[in-house]
């Protein structure tokens, strides 16, 4: 049955599978409903070697079940590893299914003749915009799949013209494609997709590399070529709040379609934590106030943030509702000592004129968490590159205060002392393993340091205790560990140097929600255990939540440096052309009525953790002599 | 620092050599390739040095372009110069000390060395890679070497490989810059050290180098399957090459100039 699968281009695991699966028989008829994208019944396992080389199948997926209308808008959810991407190929027929059947619009992917007719009229977005893109310039890659699919010229042409006037990147045709910003590079994939003139559309964690302003450009651009040229979409993300655009959520969990409906009834459910998933968070906030008020929340309830805010409002005038304690106020660190300062420092790349970071002036406090947002290529990374003298400052300089006195990072001969003072964890970290084992991976900065190998053995483990990992991982391959212990070994293979700052660029992307949570329970633990830490992140939300302090950069220069209650209180945000943390955003418009359901209701500052602003509410409605006990 | 190497990139720019048919700058490009080698007479040689600065023009190639092109390979350079001189004894003897001798000579064949390399540089920079995309440039390979297929020889296969090879050279370099950094924050040390423990220092490198490549060709290759490749079968070309009047006469012209040169060089010996 495969001859034509055999035709294609692609690595050698998967050539396995295709021998394995010759000597299976084809596939039995199914009911055809054009009109919708079955798959019924579908296992598929990937085949690794074991330690032994024997072939060992791993289940991706497991007898799963997925129909999905035409037109729609779906959701495909889960944690990482729950087979979800496997699903986004198995649709496109990247890879064929051990069991079962897919069909697709009244076409069964099992019959050889509609192979080529199904995939091109289904497209994929994968996460990473550097891997998808073939044509070195932007236009020969556009026409790289409809060349594929044979059209002729002047079709062809008019395809690509088109393509790229829809996504908007028509002026920038004969443009390298490496030149493309992130964003630009998945509406790149976009354009490539739509020259084929699919029917389906599958984003496979397509945002998950952007920063939140490409991000939403990116959604609505898809979303309106969804309503523009009828597609089917199906996007896989980790983003609850990406979640509730759609129209159907489907979550994945061990290779099985656990749980299917209509974002409000998925995120009524109380159980999404065992799969890796929780509620965006105006759903978390309006839960919290829920419970605090002693009341139930309906699926109608969530359907749109007007009803929301109007089942909040009558939540909030039941009798009896018990004033919730208010919460302790975190210690303030304006007083503690200077660890680090960056001084009037400013970096050209070499053959720029444009200054990547301009008079930069910041102070970092020891103990605090400080955070450094601003959009993609704002200077971010090229700042924090200079706090460990990875970049020498040309101009300023960095100065680190340790107890032994200051060291200039201007300093050829401080260069190690600074390198062990601040821990640098880039983005991705988990790309830079090494080494045979995770032990000798982690103490590879001792070894450099020259430290005995009883102590090295020590702090190793110290350090891969503190972020999780057990002596099994550490005796194992680096690449056999999962995406998420990758990341944590890259970053114990920076604690355990023992640093007194710790800069995290990104810490987060990439994981579920989940593994983010427990990625910032790990920053917690080392901030509470005295470690000053600089986080760099794209997450309004987290940045928020989880810093002391906010950096604002923008186009190389320092826009603002505050509490995150400065920053986002007053609308101060839309000003410095920030995101408002959607908590804020959204309890901002429950105030707002509050306030003219109860004149003269006077509230707390903004707390950015959802749970605690919602307490918060509670006790102010309270305060207003609402109808509490 | 990887990112700013410009050798084998594309400078994108509309002009006379970036319009002329890949096949035609390629041929071109071999025939040149052996007058560079030919030629080793100084005035043969400063002929040649004209028109490589004519197509220079005719590419609209900034000497700011062309020095970055060029500058990694100065010490290449000098290293053949410096080899050069040394070891020609014949000639009058301009300088001497100790057991190095410089003969005037030397000094000649040194200087055309080291100045032909530099010609070989620039000739395939401006022919080939500078104006020419990578796509392109494996579309004309793929066009000239099309009859080998008949032994069967995948030839479209072998160009798509090149030119998705060219595409990935600066995803690479920023990805081995990147790795570099992230080791030198955990105390690697490139720069000092014995010669030994600098190439171990760059093993710890390659290792995470070589991984993310096979990760990048693996999601790559599922990205092509994604968009219907299958080989050079039925595939039909947004830009298909077209061989105009005008092709042909800049390729007769420069042939030509390269004849005339051969002819000067030995004309003069």
């Amino acid at each position: 049955m495969s001859i034509s699968y055999g035709e294609r281009f692609t690595t050698f695991p998967v050539l396995i599978k295709i021998v394995l699966k010759n000597k299976q028989t084809g596939y039995k008829q199914l009911p055809e409903d054009p009109n919708r994208i079955v798959v019924k019944d579908v296992s598929f396992s990937y085949d690794i070697m074991d330690e032994n080389e024997h072939i060992a199948p791993r289940l991706a997926l497991d007898g799963i079940n997925v129909s999905i209308e035409k037109g729609s808008y779906t959701a495909i959810l889960g944690s990482n590893g729950s087979g979800k991407s496997t699903l986004a190929k198995i649709i496109d027929i990247l890879e064929v299914p051990d069991s079962g059947k897919v069909v697709i619009f009244g076409k069964d992917a099992g019959n050889d003749d509609l192979f080529w007719d199904i995939r091109s009229h289904c497209c994929v977005v994968f996460q990473n915009p550097d891997n998808q893109i073939v044509g070195t310039m932007i236009e020969e890659d556009v026409a790289f799949g409809p060349e594929n699919l044979g059209i002729p010229n002047p079709e062809l042409r008019e395809r690509v013209d088109q393509a790229l006037k829809d996504v908007g990147l028509y002026e920038l045709r004969n443009r390298e494609a490496t030149a493309l910003s992130g964003g630009q590079k998945q509406k790149l994939a976009i354009a490539g997709a739509l020259a084929m003139h699919p029917d389906i559309l599958i984003l496979d964690e397509a945002t998950a590399m952007l920063d939140p302003s490409s991000r939403d450009d990116f959604l609505a651009l898809v979303e309106k070529m969804r309503m523009d040229k009828g597609l089917t979409l199906i996007t896989i993300t980790h983003d609850m709040t990406e979640a509730l655009r759609c129209d159907k959520i489907i979550v994945v969990d061990k290779g099985k379609a656990v749980l299917e409906g209509a974002p409000e009834e998925i995120f009524m459910l109380d159980n999404l934590w065992d799969y890796g998933l929780k509620r965006p968070v105006k759903f978390n906030f309006a839960f919290e106030i829920a419970k605090l008020t002693g009341s139930e929340l309906t699926k109608e309830d969530l359907v749109s943030d007007d009803a929301l805010l109007s089942a909040i409002e009558k939540m909030l005038a039941k009798p009896g509702i018990k004033t919730p304690e208010a919460a302790l106020e975190d210690k303030r660190l304006d007083e503690a000592e200077i660890i680090m300062s960056v001084k009037d420092l400013s970096y050209t790349y070499d053959g720029s004129d444009v200054k990547a970071i301009e008079n930069i002036n910041l102070d970092i406090r020891k103990g605090e968490v400080l955070g450094l947002v601003g959009e993609s290529g704002c200077g971010k990374t090229t700042l924090i590159s200079h706090m460990n003298a990875i970049f020498r400052p040309k101009e300023g300089d960095v100065i680190i205060h340790t107890k032994d006195g200051d060291l200039s990072c201007k300093n050829k001969k401080d260069t190690m002392k600074i390198r062990q003072n601040v821990g640098l964890v880039f983005q991705y970290p988990e790309y830079q393993l090494f080494e045979e084992t995770v032990f000798k991976d982690i103490g590879y900065g001792l070894k450099k340091m020259k430290v005995s190998k009883e102590e090295a053995a020590v702090r190793i483990r110290d350090a891969a205790y503190l972020v999780g990992l057990t002596d099994k991982e550490l005796s194992s391959s680096p690449f056999e560990l999962s995406g998420g212990q990758k990341r944590r070994a890259a970053m114990a293979g920076v604690l355990v140097m023992k640093p007194g700052i710790l800069v995290l660029d990104e810490p987060a992307s990439g994981l579920d929600p989940k593994g983010r949570q427990e990625m910032f329970k790990i920053i917690k633990d080392l901030r509470d255990s005295g470690t000053t830490i600089i986080l760099v992140s794209h997450n309004m939300d987290e940045a928020a939540k989880n810093c002391d302090r906010i950096c604002v950069i923008d186009r190389g220069k320092i826009k603002a440096v505050g509490t995150p209650e400065e920053l986002f209180e007053n609308n101060r945000a839309e000003e410095l052309g920030i995101q408002i943390p959607r908590i804020t955003s959204f309890s901002g418009l429950l105030r707002a009525r509050l306030e003219k359901k109860y004149p003269g209701i006077t509230f707390d500052s903004v707390n950015f953790n959802p749970e605690k602003e919602a307490a918060a509410i509670v006790r102010a409605v309270c305060g207003r002599g609402g109808a509490c006990a | 620092m990887l990112n700013n190497i410009s050798l084998g990139r594309y400078y994108p720019a509309h002009s006379f050599l970036h319009e002329t048919d890949p096949r035609v700058k390629t041929v071109l490009y071999f025939i040149y390739l052996v007058a560079i080698f030919m030629v080793k007479q100084p005035i043969a040689i400063g002929v040649l040095t004209g028109i490589i600065i004519l197509q220079m023009i005719l590419g609209k190639i900034t000497p700011g372009i062309m020095w970055k092109t060029v500058k990694p390979i100065l010490p290449l350079a000098l290293f053949i110069f410096l080899i050069n001189i040394f070891t020609i004894k014949d000639g009058t003897v301009l300088f001497s000390w100790k057991f190095i001798r410089v003969t005037g000579y030397g000094l000649e064949r040194a200087s055309i060395m080291a100045f032909r390399l530099l010609l070989l540089i620039i000739s395939t920079s401006i022919l080939l890679t500078l104006t020419t995309t990578p796509l392109k440039m494996s579309d004309a390979l793929e066009g000239i070497f099309k009859p080998l297929q008949i032994i069967k020889i995948p030839v479209h296969e072998m160009a798509m490989m090149m030119s998705i090879a060219l595409r990935f050279i600066p995803t690479l370099a920023a990805e081995t810059d990147k790795i570099m950094k992230a080791q030198q924050s955990r105390g690697a040390d490139y720069d000092t050290g014995s010669f030994i423990n600098k190439v171990k220092g760059y093993i710890t490198v390659l290792i995470p180098l070589f991984v993310s490549s096979f990760r990048r060709a693996d999601e790559l290759a599922v990205a092509m399957d994604a968009r219907c490749y299958h080989g050079g079968k039925g595939r039909t070309k947004l830009n298909p090459l077209k061989l105009t009047a005008r092709d042909v006469l800049a390729g007769i012209m420069f042939t030509l100039l390269a004849v005339l040169i051969v002819v000067i060089d030995l004309s003069l010996r």
